[in-house]
């Protein structure tokens, strides 16, 4: 069982160490959560990882977020939507085996440089999940050693996870028995609306 | 087989081309293509319970030893080069089964932006499986199936026309 008091301690030492740049949430069953601006990123990492009653020496995942439709049910006037807050927020899930606590980070990101500084230097298992957020969602993270796309086809174009990429693609791949190559070519199937538009208002979601 | 006659001095007569396909429906020798779940499926049906060995089917990890592939699992687009690849190194004569919703036509991922809508568009496929997975009995009903097809070949020449011909869009 994961102590509050502890936690909130924890909430104490970093809000003295950083003034009002964190704003901190505590879950019900106490996950503590950490958004920030990702300017901040690096100076609150090395805290996090060297500071000797935090010692966040693993980073357990790390993944980016698109929120461009969070909260709408309806998707169809998606490209009109001017995004006046961050769009994109990188989330880090840090473990201390040391002090045996867990806390997570959400960073938010710059609309217009979508870059946020690599934490490969400090855990070097942001490697591989940074570059999975850039394939996915085309955040790029300076400094990092090998920034390149991970999953998606040699040669593919967009970030996949982005709320405004077609499910279906732009390109799909067929034989051609002439060049006798496996090729590209324009999607021939027509796009599917997958998102639920009914939003529960029930007990449960209050 | 096509027994013509048996003759009374002890020999029976048939024609090579019914003689040489019958020979191959005893001894396919599959490449592995495991791509996903599927292969479990497959992998049951090579084992002891089901024992694909006993219709002569013995799986093979090199494409230059195999004679039919089977496609078990999901076809991605990044994948797709490399199993035409894999195709194109077997030895003619050839055959592929596809295995699975997935390989069979896109299955659960049809409307997806990373995965082939059917290998069909990859490499000629004589026996589709379905089911997601399909079991192993049901793979095992595929390869029957496919020995019936060779068997009903009447043509020992090399299919050079096939791979390239029976891919439509």
């Amino acid at each position: 069982m994961v102590d509050r008091k502890k936690l909130e301690e924890l909430v104490e030492l970093l809000e003295s160490e950083f003034r009002d740049k964190l704003s901190f949430s505590i879950s019900d069953i106490n996950e503590l959560t950490v958004e920030f601006d990702s300017v901040d990123l690096i100076v609150l990492c090395n805290f996090l990882k060297d500071n000797s009653r935090c010692r966040f020496e693993q980073l357990v995942d790390l993944c980016g977020v698109d929120y461009l439709t969070y909260g709408l049910t309806d998707e169809s006037g998606l490209e009109s939507v001017e995004m006046s807050e961050p769009r994109f927020a990188v989330v880090y899930h840090l473990l201390s085996l040391t002090n045996n606590q867990r806390i997570r980070l959400r960073a938010f990101v710059n609309n217009k440089s979508l870059s946020v500084s690599s934490v490969v230097d400090i855990w070097p298992s942001a490697n591989w999940y940074e570059r999975e957020a850039f394939d996915l969602l085309g955040i790029s993270f300076s400094d990092h050693p090998d920034l390149r796309r991970i999953y998606t086809d040699y040669g593919f174009e967009g970030h996949p996870l982005r709320k405004d990429f077609p499910i279906i693609g732009e390109v799909e791949v067929i034989y051609d028995p002439e060049r006798k190559k496996v090729v590209n070519q324009a999607v021939t199937i027509e796009n599917r609306q997958f998102t639920p538009k009914v939003i529960r208002e029930d007990l449960r979601y209050e | 087989m096509g027994i013509e006659g048996i003759l009374n001095e002890g020999f029976i007569t048939t024609g090579a081309d019914k003689l040489i396909n019958w020979a191959r429906t005893g001894s396919l020798w599959p490449m592995t293509f495991g791509l996903s779940c599927c292969a479990v499926e497959m992998m049951h049906a090579g084992a002891s319970r089901f024992d694909l060995d006993r219709f002569g089917v013995i799986f093979r990890p090199s494409p230059r030893q195999s004679d039919v592939m089977v496609v078990a699992g999901t076809l991605t687009n990044k994948m797709a080069s490399a199993l035409r690849k894999v195709y194109d190194q077997m030895p003619s004569p050839k055959w592929v089964i596809s295995m699975g919703s997935c390989a069979n036509g896109g299955g659960y991922y049809h409307y997806s932006y990373s995965v082939v809508r059917s290998v069909d568009r990859i490499v000629p496929v004589d026996i589709y499986v379905p089911g997601c997975p399909p079991t192993a009995e049901a793979l095992l009903y595929g390869v029957m199936q496919l020995q019936e097809k060779i068997k009903r070949t009447n043509t020992i020449a090399k299919e050079s026309s096939k791979s390239l011909n029976n891919i439509s869009g």
